[in-house]
């Protein structure tokens, strides 16, 4: 019962520092999430659609975000385009980097989601007098965002687990404020301890939240 | 290439480079071996020890790789002294702690994909429990592994620039350093930052290592399901 005792004193002591820190990390998720989403649903469609230029240009985006460290994208975007004359503030720079690269993964989450929607349902809407708008609007988009979206709550949920990297650039989101307390109080056992939890009942809540919605929105006849 | 780039070229490709590599190939080795074994493990009747590694790949794979990191690093010497490690080791204990979860989870998935009529066949060859594993089901289960462990190959050698953070010198570090040094006055650096040519020049070289890996992985999926 000794490291419980710690542990509340560690919490108790820094909670407006860590409550505050906690907030940060769900304010840069959230705006984080958002973004990645729009991004995800309108490249995703342009990805699944062929439409020309955009379709390329996102090909290329998602290769190089894929296949290269999240964290030399958060160092470029905070420490490289100011040479460039572009300057963010941490908090932007926090939200921007994870958004940036959820967009990418989220586009393909949408891209497959949209193309697993049956060419019947879409022939359907033609006959109906749908135009290719109308089709996607109304047949596409509501079948395909359901078989996408498991995958891109996953991706969520990568988003909200990447905001620890915020780190890097002092921003005082959870894992910055908690290292940084421990630095000086030398409570390292009790901010990792507090990490742990934080980040993992965050995790296996959204995890156990696609189970439920995976077996919820299972589609009978597109799968 | 100008005039500040020759030297700092060669610390990234001679320093940073071989490091990351280093961590990135023994972190997926490792993955790799008690991956299977934990995931061989979450197949098996007995409950309590299929919940033991059910506990491990969901805390490993929940987890922020960084506090993985931040613990191994800063946590395992206050438990012994003997667990103190260095930046480099500690961070390829981290990811081979992430990595193994991962592969934890696709090897149960690969190895229930054999049927049945497998085992028994092992078992009315005379095989035990690890017998059958280890010549029948495993080798079978490895062709649907390999498209796996290719992309977790890919993520560790970018997940690899998270040592940086605890010290270790890595390829990001090394090109951090190299940019610190280039910011200082003459005669130690030339008094200007050249952050975005550096990090474009390291972004592009992890593109290098992994596109084509990414590529493979693709490959192998494809020929698998074909």
């Amino acid at each position: 019962m000794h490291f419980a005792h710690e542990f509340w004193a560690f919490v108790s002591d820094n909670w407006d520092e860590l409550f505050q820190g906690f907030q940060n990390t769900l304010k840069v998720s959230a705006v984080a999430i958002v973004g990645a989403f729009v991004i995800g649903l309108v490249l995703g469609a342009a990805r699944a659609h062929r439409v020309p230029v955009v379709s390329q240009f996102t090909a290329v985006y998602v290769e190089v975000i894929r296949n290269t460290p999240i964290l030399v994208q958060i160092f470029l975007i905070f420490y490289g385009l100011p040479e460039l004359g572009i300057t963010f503030d941490r908090f932007t720079a926090a939200w921007l980097s994870v958004m940036v690269w959820g967009g990418a993964f989220n586009s393909e989450n949408f891209r497959a989601g949209f193309l697993a929607v049956s060419h019947r349902h879409r022939e359907a809407a033609n006959a109906l007098g749908f135009r290719p708008l109308g089709t996607f609007l109304n047949v596409t988009l509501p079948l395909g965002a359901r078989i996408a979206l498991p995958s891109s709550i996953n991706t969520y949920i990568s988003v909200i687990k990447n905001t620890s990297l915020m780190y890097v650039i002092a921003y005082p989101e959870l894992t910055t404020t908690a290292i940084n307390i421990s630095n000086l109080t030398l409570q390292t056992t009790e901010a990792l301890a507090l990490l742990a939890i934080v980040y993992l009942s965050l995790v296996w809540s959204l995890s156990w939240g696609i189970r439920r919605l995976e077996r919820h929105l299972a589609l009978s006849e597109t799968a | 290439m100008p005039d500040w780039g020759e030297p700092v070229a060669r610390y990234i490709l001679e320093e940073g480079l071989p490091n990351t590599l280093r961590v990135a190939v023994v972190a997926v080795i490792g993955s790799t071996l008690i991956g299977v074994l934990l995931g061989t493990l979450l197949t098996i009747p007995f409950r309590p020890l299929r919940a033991l590694v059910r506990l491990y790949v969901e805390v490993f794979r929940g987890l922020p790789i960084l506090v993985t990191v931040f613990a191994t690093f800063f946590l395992l010497p206050t438990i012994s002294p003997q667990l103190e490690f260095s930046p480099l080791s500690a961070g390829t204990i981290a990811l081979t702690l992430w990595g193994s979860a991962q592969v934890a989870e696709t090897t149960r998935g690969a190895v229930q994909s054999i049927g049945y009529e497998q085992r028994d066949a092992a078992a009315a060859l005379g095989f035990k429990w690890v017998g059958s594993h280890v010549y029948v089901i495993l080798p079978q289960a490895l062709r649907r592994l390999l498209p796996p462990l290719v992309s977790l190959l890919v993520n560790i050698i970018q997940n690899t620039t998270l040592v940086g953070v605890i010290g270790g010198l890595d390829l990001l570090e090394a090109g951090k350093r190299q940019n610190e040094r280039l910011a200082a006055f003459p005669p130690v650096g030339v008094g200007e930052s050249h952050a975005f040519e550096i990090l474009i020049a390291i972004a592009a070289l992890f593109f290098c290592l992994s596109f084509p890996l990414a590529r493979l992985a693709a490959y192998l999926e494809k020929r698998l399901v074909a």
